[in-house]
């Protein structure tokens, strides 16, 4: 009865204290606390990157070395510190994964909204979700990618535009069943506007939702800017974990050099896993079904 | 032995750890089923990272169509370990007439694999379509000929409407003769295919392909440059390996016997005690490079493009990059060619200072304190898939921005690079010249406003230039002619058209218990895997 729940017992509006508890609930669970921790600790490492390590330029004489005291995640061919560029790559690998993923949750909530409450608008945007994700992503991207010039910017405009879909069918769902509730009836007799009743009645019922799909397409965000940057479509000027990768596999040094594909996959590893875990973790309390709402 | 295990580990958590990624851009390809067994070791099977994609010997062709068509197809002259020519389908040329015309005779004992003999109507057939067709880069080479006569079975005749010096180096070694009976029924050569039922008169001739995988080449029973008269090994495989890492692998586990393309340096330690492995050291016919485009106004000019040359620290980039196995040069002329390597040239030293301080005083100025000139701002075009390429931009970038030029990289996806290179959308391209045989021919191709190469990255249209490279092209006397080349090099390093990078050193490894004998030529293009060298590879027993 507690918290704001999703299925058809729904009340909406929600209320402080609830939401405090169930936070409090969230963080109570071992897998939910760690991965909040690891996603904490990589923001932190992206913010104050150029206090943890020097950004990797120019070249140095410890090539290839492999990890140590003095080189935590060991050297590459350049002689530059994988450590540094794995800590300055989760810059690019939060901003591009975030910031993309911002973009999918605007775009993807307001095609989702419009088409759960606007009946004529529904046929028309599930037909285009419908193709969007029957589209092979990673090859159209490539394109794109190959075609305007890379930077992160360009990045993150094309894979969040390629990752809205899933967003807004997500939304959809969601909204088709809390658009038929009796008090958004109640709203509409009341004299309430199409937009109000979205922006106001719906969305809030919905946004626990959003913030779930934040997480999981930040993940998959990151795992599309490492693999464009992987194929040598990343920005050339900025640090990430896909070009280390890359870097690496150029230069012919897979075989020898394990420490500089391990380190940088394990970044990824990480970062997918606990922004999936927390999102998937923050659904199952949020469900009425585990916490007996 | 336990190393090895270990070291295997190691590549399959990496190769794993990547997989795992789940990217799908690098083939690895190659189904294990190795047919070594059948035939035993007389099957050579090289490495190559690109499938054929041109048969047709007269056009233009990528690296992996010319290793193939090489061996299939001879040319009058090659270029031997030391850099110099060697006589091939010719047994030797000579200029007559004021050198306005140049004379080529063949040996008689060439034969096409249909049992008809190479004579010098075929010479003169390929020299023709060439020219008919405007085909590849040899169309250029054949500028000054008028006509072409072949008064008996082993002359061809070039007249030629001006001296040109290096013309039956040009020619002899670029263009590939090919069977007239099998060529003049196809028509327009431009279109032909050819890419089944080939007759050839090289070492070895193709015999069946799988796209993607391998390319089958049988013995020629009959090549007169092989030690018995045709080779020792009775058949090479070219197998396809995308990925360089997969390649080297697949050498070390003995699925191929030799790694057409080079190693790159960087992983040239992957072979450290491994004893079968050895690895041959060539160096190079062409040169890295970094090239202005004249049509950008700031690039046009020259204090900009010095300013820029003084910022390039090209010892650290062959110390770090190549680590330290590559020669530094100046100017346009590679010291390969000794004899015309202007020695007074010297490097623009490494100076953002004084390279600040110049632009400075030719009037650029930096209005809101940024640290870098409100103008001056270019893009760096490279082939991202070149490994060296991309490190060179990437310091090149931070050492520019000491001097207060602002780079940004550009190195772009393979194709995307070609096709901008094509159109000229650049303002510095960095890239590598693959061979040049020659000087006059290189200055010819990368100056001339008329852009008869297609290779004037620079977009350089100066009537100064045009009228020194004709001058010289014209001259026979050698003495006068070395001057004129030792000139321009010195006027080009002084305008600063390009920035030299390095000539490096290319490496290439084989399987040393299974064979032997190669016979190397300088560059990454020739390697180990000319038609004579290829001739000369013997099975170790």
């Amino acid at each position: 009865m507690s918290a704001p729940v999703l299925t058809e017992q729904t009340v909406p509006p929600v209320a402080p204290a609830p939401v405090k508890r169930s936070w409090h609930g969230y963080l109570r669970q071992p897998s939910a606390a760690l991965s909040v921790l690891v996603l904490l600790v990589m923001v932190v490492m992206a913010v104050f990157a150029p206090l943890i390590a020097d950004e990797p330029v120019g070249a140095g004489s410890d090539v290839l070395h492999s990890p140590s005291g003095a080189h935590w995640f060991g050297t590459d061919d350049l002689g530059q510190d994988i450590f540094a560029q794995v800590v300055w790559g989760t810059r690019t690998s939060l901003v591009i994964g975030l910031a993309a993923s911002v973009i999918a949750i605007v775009l993807g909530t307001a095609i989702g909204l419009a088409s759960a409450y606007f009946r004529p608008i529904d046929a028309v945007a599930t037909v285009v979700t419908d193709v969007m994700l029957a589209l092979p992503t990673l090859p159209l991207m490539i394109m794109l990618a190959a075609v305007v010039s890379p930077s992160v910017w360009t990045l993150t405009m094309i894979i969040g535009f390629f990752a809205w879909p899933e967003v807004a069918r997500l939304i959809r769902s969601q909204g088709l069943v809390v658009s038929a509730m009796p008090y958004i009836d109640g709203a509409r007799v009341l004299g309430a506007t199409g937009w109000r009743i979205v922006t106001r009645e719906i969305l809030p019922a919905v946004v626990s939702l959003v913030i779930v799909s934040v997480l999981l397409t930040a993940s998959r965000a990151v795992i599309s800017e490492a693999g464009l940057s992987f194929l040598g479509l990343g920005d050339p000027d900025a640090w990430s974990w896909g070009r280390i990768l890359l870097n690496a596999q150029r230069s012919g040094v897979i075989a020898i050099a394990w420490w500089q594909t391990l380190f940088p996959s394990l970044a990824i590893l990480l970062l997918v896993l606990s922004a999936t875990v927390a999102g998937m973790r923050f659904n199952d309390t949020r469900d009425p079904r585990r916490n007996g709402g | 032995m336990k190393s090895t295990v270990k070291g295997r580990w190691r590549l399959a958590v990496a190769l794993g750890v990547v997989a795992t990624l789940g990217v799908s851009g690098c083939g690895l390809n190659e189904d294990n089923a190795s047919s070594s067994s059948s035939s035993g070791d007389s099957v050579l099977r090289i490495g190559t990272t690109t499938d054929v994609s041109n048969f047709n010997p007269l056009q233009s062709l990528s690296k992996t169509d010319s290793w193939i068509l090489n061996a299939m197809y001879p040319h009058l002259l090659r270029i031997d370990e030391n850099a110099k020519k060697a006589p091939e389908l010719a047994k030797e040329y000579r200029y007559e007439d004021d050198g306005k015309t140049a004379v080529f005779v063949l040996r008689d004992d060439f034969k096409w694999t249909d049992g008809k003999p190479v004579v010098a109507d075929d010479v003169k057939f390929s020299a023709e379509m060439t020219m008919k067709y405007k085909l590849g880069n040899v169309a250029a080479k054949l500028t000054w000929v008028e006509s072409i006569e072949a008064p008996d079975a082993t002359t061809v005749k070039f007249k030629l409407s001006q001296p040109y010096a290096p013309f039956a180096e040009g020619v002899g070694f670029w263009m590939s003769i090919v069977p007239k009976h099998v060529f003049e029924p196809a028509g327009d050569l431009s279109k032909f295919p050819n890419d089944s039922n080939w007759v050839g008169a090289g070492p070895f001739v193709l015999d069946s392909m799988t796209k993607g995988q391998r390319y089958v080449m049988k013995r020629n029973e009959n090549y007169p440059l092989a030690p018995g008269g045709k080779a020792a090994v009775s058949q090479v495989e070219y197998r396809v390996y995308p990925d360089v890492n997969t390649m080297m692998l697949a050498l070390r586990n003995g699925d191929i016997d030799l790694m057409g393309t080079p190693v790159p340096v960087s992983a040239a330690k992957t072979f450290e005690g491994d004893s079968k492995i050895k690895m041959e050291k060539v160096g190079a016919l062409g040169f890295a490079h970094l090239t202005y485009n004249m049509k950008n106004k700031f690039l046009a000019d020259q204090e900009v493009r010095q300013a820029l040359s003084m910022s390039v620290d090209t010892k650290s980039i062959i110390s770090a990059v190549l680590q330290g196995d590559a020669q530094e040069m100046a100017g346009p002329i590679s010291p390969t060619f000794s004899e015309y390597d202007n020695s007074e040239v010297k490097p623009y030293a490494f100076d953002p200072a004084g390279a600040k301080a110049k632009l400075t005083a030719a009037g650029y100025k930096d209005a809101n304190n940024d640290g870098f000139f409100d103008e001056l701002a270019f893009g760096v075009a490279c082939d991202q898939s070149n490994a060296n390429m991309t490190r060179v931009v990437q310091l090149f970038r931070e050492s520019a921005a000491k001097a207060g030029i602002k780079l940004k990289n550009e190195c772009v996806e393979r194709n995307t690079f070609l096709s901008r290179t094509k159109s000229g959308e650049y303002d510095i391209d960095a890239s590598q010249w693959g061979v040049f045989d020659n000087p006059m021919d290189q200055l010819r191709s990368t100056y001339l406003s008329s852009n008869p190469g297609g290779i004037n990255y620079n977009l350089l249209e100066s009537a100064e230039i045009d009228k020194l490279i004709n001058d010289a092209a014209g001259t026979t006397d050698p003495e006068a002619f070395k001057a004129k080349i030792k000139n321009l090099d010195k006027v080009v390093h002084d305008q600063a058209y390009l920035t030299p990078l390095y000539v490096e050193n290319f490496r290439f490894a084989y399987n040393a218990s299974k064979f032997t004998g190669f016979s190397p030529s300088p560059s990454d293009l020739l390697g180990m895997v000319t038609a004579y060298s290829l001739a000369q590879v013997t099975p170790v027993k």
